[in-house]
């Protein structure tokens, strides 16, 4: 024991240690500061994810031809219930058409340019999963050069999951709402209160044991219903407004007592991600 | 001998493919390992590495440089986060070289020692993210939500891969005194 803590190798040790902290530390500030990695960092990564498709597509494929014959059994009585929902959605998606019609007449009329529910979106598949229980990461493989540029909300299954936390050359890395990270950021969100009344506020956590996203700090008096939607409200001008996040779920009060706190279900499950869009505002453009 | 065998070409693409497989199964299986509220980290580059070590076979496979390689991939590609993996890679080769020189080279110490990696690879990860930000969950939460889960799914691993890849290496190293 004594020999192996003799003072050279010591020294080694500490000097380790306070390197890997200070790279680690340097990494979580940068990323949270900077637009893109480092240049070599990104030729890196994009070199590994050429690599990492060899691997990830043909499990992915694996997995998607199983899940397809489970599809299968289920056709039968998915088909009877899909049936009545497209009757309902012809009728919506005309709505939808004549009023997005009349939306931008109306713009036009004013002169307003694009608002913030105008937005263009990137498909992209999700090529892995960070093994970890502390991130709660997906590496999708779309990046830079297909315009997807950091903080971009990221939806699947129509639902919001997270957003773009480091965009490389052909691949980039998203970070689910799961993420329970101290420095993750948040989303502005607004749900419908009583009558015309809007509660605005920002997604502050996730309650992992029950699978909810939470909303912090509301000192609206503004009654809200369960089951309520709750939409991102496009304020802070990166995301874009209309974004489905969830439904409500319960309400209840904070630490203190003094303000609302509202749990939310999220619309999407963060478990069961394969396809995702990339939403791209344009707003500012 | 590592020049001459097989496992020139076995050792770095295996090392390379099991660091992928971890990020695809995380994926693929994601609610399995990620069911609320527990959290399982898949980890076949710990797994290949031990087993490397064990199944040698008297071949001095580059462990260390190659476990550093790894680290550095893994920081930049799977966490983002440079720094934890590039050490502790090397590390956790270290220690089970030091804990293998008290055992046989058999089975059962064999999955001891892999446990014991595991227990000290996923606490010095947990205690290095919780320093640096990453993560804020306690310590009582770790244990039980993310340590045993870890710890069940990985001895799984080693479990039904213990066999395959000790015949790998058994074709693998056969022919290097040809």
């Amino acid at each position: 024991m004594h020999k192996f803590f003799s003072n050279r190798r010591l020294v080694i040790i500490v000097v380790i240690l306070v390197v890997c902290f200070g790279l680690m530390a340097g990494s979580v500030t940068m990323r949270n500061r900077r637009n893109t990695p480092p240049i070599i960092q990104q030729f890196g990564n994009d070199i590994v994810g050429f690599a990492d498709s060899a691997v990830a597509l043909p499990v992915n494929w694996l997995q998607t031809s199983f899940s397809s014959v489970n599809d299968l059994l289920n056709t039968y009585s998915e088909n009877r219930e899909l049936k009545q929902q497209v009757t309902e959605l012809a009728q919506t998606k005309v709505r939808d058409q004549t009023l997005a019609h009349e939306n931008k007449q109306l713009k036009q009329e004013l002169k307003l340019g694009k608002s913030m529910t105008d937005f263009d979106t990137i498909s992209a598949a999700v090529l892995m999963r960070t093994p970890s229980s502390w991130q709660q990461q997906l590496v999708i493989n779309k990046g830079q050069s297909n315009g997807i540029k950091k903080n971009m909300p990221v939806m699947s299954d129509g639902g919001l999951v997270g957003r773009v936390i480091e965009v490389n050359k052909t691949n980039s890395k998203v970070e689910l709402l799961s993420d329970t990270n101290e420095a993750s950021s948040r989303f502005a969100i607004s749900i419908g209160g009583k009558g015309d009344q809007v509660v605005n506020g920002i997604i502050t956590g996730y309650n992992a044991n029950r699978n909810e996203l939470v909303m912090g700090q509301v000192s609206s008096k503004a009654k809200i219903k369960k089951g309520t939607r709750v939409v991102t409200s496009g304020m802070g001008g990166v995301t874009p407004k209309g974004l489905y996040v969830g439904k409500v779920a319960r309400i209840g009060r904070d630490d203190y007592g003094l303000a609302q706190k509202v749990y939310i279900t999220p619309a999407t499950n963060f478990n069961d991600i394969n396809i995702v869009t990339v939403a791209k505002s344009m707003a500012r453009e | 001998m590592y020049r001459l065998s097989r496992l020139k070409y076995v050792f770095p693409i295996g090392l390379f493919v099991s660091l992928f497989l971890d990020g695809a199964l995380s994926h693929v299986w994601a609610p399995l390992f990620f069911h609320f509220p527990y959290s399982m980290a898949s980890e076949l580059v710990l797994l290949w590495l031990v087993l490397s070590y064990f199944f040698e076979n008297g071949v001095d496979i580059p462990l260390i440089p190659f476990a550093i390689a790894a680290g550095i991939v893994a920081d930049l590609y799977c966490s983002g986060v440079l720094g934890l993996y590039m050490v502790l890679y090397p590390c956790i080769v270290a220690l089970t070289k030091i804990l293998a020189h008290y055992f046989s080279d058999s089975f059962l110490p064999a999955i001891m020692i892999f446990f014991v990696d595991i227990v000290v690879f996923a606490t010095v990860n947990y205690f290095a993210y919780y320093m640096v930000g990453v993560t804020s969950v306690g310590f009582g939460d770790f244990i039980i939500y993310s340590l045993a889960p870890t710890l069940l799914l990985n001895v799984v691993y080693f479990l039904v891969f213990y066999w395959p890849i000790q015949a790998l290496y058994s074709w693998a190293t056969s022919e290097k005194t040809v």
